[in-house]
């Protein structure tokens, strides 16, 4: 809390930690190896990812996602393993990803995960993928004490740490706001490359016109699926043009363009709002931005905006970071190590429901 | 520059949240029909000024321009329309005094008292402090003393209460907000005033009333220790007031509690 200093339980290390993350809770599959030094400072040793791309207009399921991981998984590891310049012996324990996520692709990494463990010897440690988030954030960007915006294509949520656990302020009461953009580029027929999300913000730079669309803040919550709806609405109004040029000059249309700037600058707002909400009431004056979503340039600078309204900062950090990855994992996975936790193999399960606050967060006072 | 810009300029900044900030100002009272003969020159010495408080839903830049106009837009109408539900049922609320929504501003009047919070124990803190941070043992005396300079009996303020948001519920008016903070008891007439209806709306439903109660609760659980007792008497004089409503509400309500978080997070 600010103000207040306590003394941080995590001791720094005697000797040099590495580790190995594994992450797959979603369409990205990756591996990463970190570092913790003995002076207390962290070095990515390398940070490999393979997405799965479906075709426009569809998204990615659940099998098809699981086959993806499991064809790549050990290219990948090997890749990460040879990038960072050890062999699998020098390492201390090996991260996975326990959940939340989508269940058939957790579990293909869990199993490789587990086998891993098993030949080279190394303790398991499960993490859960929105801490990985959080405290790889606040490694990259040095945020002390910040409320977090969550964002991905599974989760939105505010988050303020309180007593070693992070709590939810408010989050999505139905789907996540990368699940809702994602969704929206998919009716357009946008590109799932390299992620829908990013093809909607380069649209909407070139959107002018600002549609009507719901403004669902309830309290700290938001709610995104009316929205979507009321988006998808505008397709098949008669004044949307797919092509984006009107028949005439003077023609009053809609543009895919249009409906990805409205949608945006909606569903930001709302976000930006319940932030904010949080920040007053915990007086804090740092947000840190997380997650796929995070990436989104017009996110960021409406952040900034309000954090230089109310002399606060805003972390953010690229998309090497904020899209999932699996140096957080051995981020979020190593300083739970150190302080003394690892996953019994009887117990490396994977879950697809793991709420943040499940956590018990040792490594902070 | 408009007039309420005017008077925004000529009020004293009290506090800022993140929605608002709250002023007060002065108004000059008009002059009723009985006194006008005697208000012949315009001395200042005879004027009547009185305390509003004004509430400006200030420019958000982070938002789109025509976004952040029509939310303040529909907010500010939306707050003014459940204060005035509110005043035509007799619900104990600050009336209106001004509502600009083209620049944002709500004049109510200025109630001067105690926050409920401040009269009950635990809530002696200043109001703004984090409370995550574990709560430091306050002396409850200086808030027992405060009740008992108002000359009003815990029981009484509680019994108050449940009354006052009986009353708002029976005109399908939910307060969306209501926490010990968000009630005063007024100085001069002892009467307990429901204010900052700044997420109030309009609902029949016996679901929207139960979660109103049940954010009560939580607010007292969470700033008073030991609160059960005076809850329950909240939801006693409910209750009463309520009458044959109460049965579904109090079903409702023991649902409510059962649900706890939200939702389990999915993917």
């Amino acid at each position: 809390m600010p103000g207040r200093y306590r003394e941080s339980p995590l001791k720094k290390p005697s000797r040099a930690y590495i580790a190995l993350g594994l992450e797959g809770s979603a369409n990205k599959l990756g591996a990463g190896v970190i570092k913790h030094d003995v002076d207390g400072s962290m070095e990515v040793l390398s940070n490999v990812r393979h997405t799965y791309i479906t075709p426009p207009g569809e998204g990615f399921l659940p099998r098809d996602t699981a086959q993806h991981h499991r064809e790549w998984a050990l290219t990948v590891i090997k890749d990460a393993v040879a990038k960072a310049n050890i062999t699998m012996h020098d390492l201390d324990c090996i991260c996975y990803t326990k959940g939340p996520g989508m269940g058939a692709p957790l579990q293909s990494v869990a199993l490789v995960a587990r086998t891993l463990s098993l030949l080279y010897e190394k303790p398991l440690v499960g993490v859960n993928h929105c801490v990985g988030h959080i405290e790889m954030g606040r490694q990259v960007t040095g945020a002390q004490n910040p409320v977090v915006l969550y964002v991905s294509g599974g989760n939105t949520q505010v988050i303020a740490y309180s007593r070693q656990c992070y709590r939810i302020f408010g989050e999505t009461l139905d789907i996540a706001v990368g699940n809702c953009l994602d969704r929206f580029a998919r009716v357009i027929n946008l590109s799932n490359d390299p992620s829908p999300g990013y093809n909607i913000e380069q649209e909407a730079k070139k959107g002018k016109r600002l549609v009507p669309l719901p403004y669902t803040t309830k309290g700290m919550d938001v709610s995104l699926s009316g929205i979507l709806t009321s988006i998808e609405a505008y397709t098949s109004d008669r004044r949307y043009r797919p092509q984006g040029e009107p028949f005439e000059e003077s023609e009053d249309i809609i543009t895919p363009a249009d409906l990805c700037f409205s949608l945006q600058e909606t569903v930001f707002s709302m976000l930006v709002e319940i932030t904010e909400r949080a920040m007053a009431h915990i007086g804090s004056k740092e947000v840190l931005i997380v997650g796929g979503v995070g990436c989104n340039e017009r996110l960021q600078e409406m952040m900034g905006i309000m954090a230089q309204e109310r002399n606060g900062l805003v972390f953010a950090t690229d998309e090497r970071f904020c899209i999932d990855n699996g140096i957080m994992i051995a981020q979020a996975g190593l300083l739970s190590y150190r302080m003394g936790f690892h996953t019994l193999l009887a117990k490396s399960t994977c879950t697809q429901r793991f709420r943040t606050d499940e956590v018990h967060v040792a490594w902070r006072p | 520059m408009s007039p309420t810009q005017q008077l925004l300029q000529s009020a004293d900044l009290i506090s800022q949240g993140a929605e608002a900030a709250i002023y007060k100002a002065y108004l000059r009272q008009l002059p009723t029909s009985g006194q006008a003969k005697n208000v012949g020159s315009d001395s200042p010495c005879h004027e009547v000024l009185e305390p509003v408080l004004l509430k400006y839903r200030f420019h958000k830049r982070y938002r789109h321009p025509s976004l952040d106009t029509s939310l303040t837009r529909q907010r500010i109408a939306g707050e003014s329309r459940a204060l005035m539900r509110c005043m035509k049922s007799g619900v104990n609320v600050p009336g209106i005094r001004m509502v600009d929504v083209n620049e944002g501003v709500l004049g109510i009047e200025w109630i001067e008292g105690k926050s409920v919070r401040q009269l009950l124990p635990g809530g002696a803190e200043l109001e703004d402090i984090d409370e995550l941070e574990e709560m430091d043992e306050v002396e409850d005396t200086d808030a027992t003393d405060a009740l008992v300079e108002y000359g009003v009996s815990r029981d009484a303020l509680m019994d108050m209460i449940g009354v006052e948001i009986a009353k708002m519920h029976s005109s399908d008016v939910i307060h969306g907000d209501l926490t010990t903070s968000n009630m005063m008891l007024k100085e001069k007439t002892r009467d307990l005033i429901l204010i900052d209806f700044g997420l109030a709306y309009y609902s029949t439903l016996v679901e929207d009333k139960a979660v109103d109660l049940y954010v009560l609760e939580r607010a007292f659980a969470s700033t008073h220790p030991d609160s059960e007792p005076l809850f329950s008497g909240v939801l006693a004089a409910y209750e009463k007031r309520m009458g044959k409503n109460w049965v579904p509400i109090k079903r409702r309500l023991d649902d409510v509690r059962l649900r706890g978080r939200k939702r389990s997070m999915v993917g």
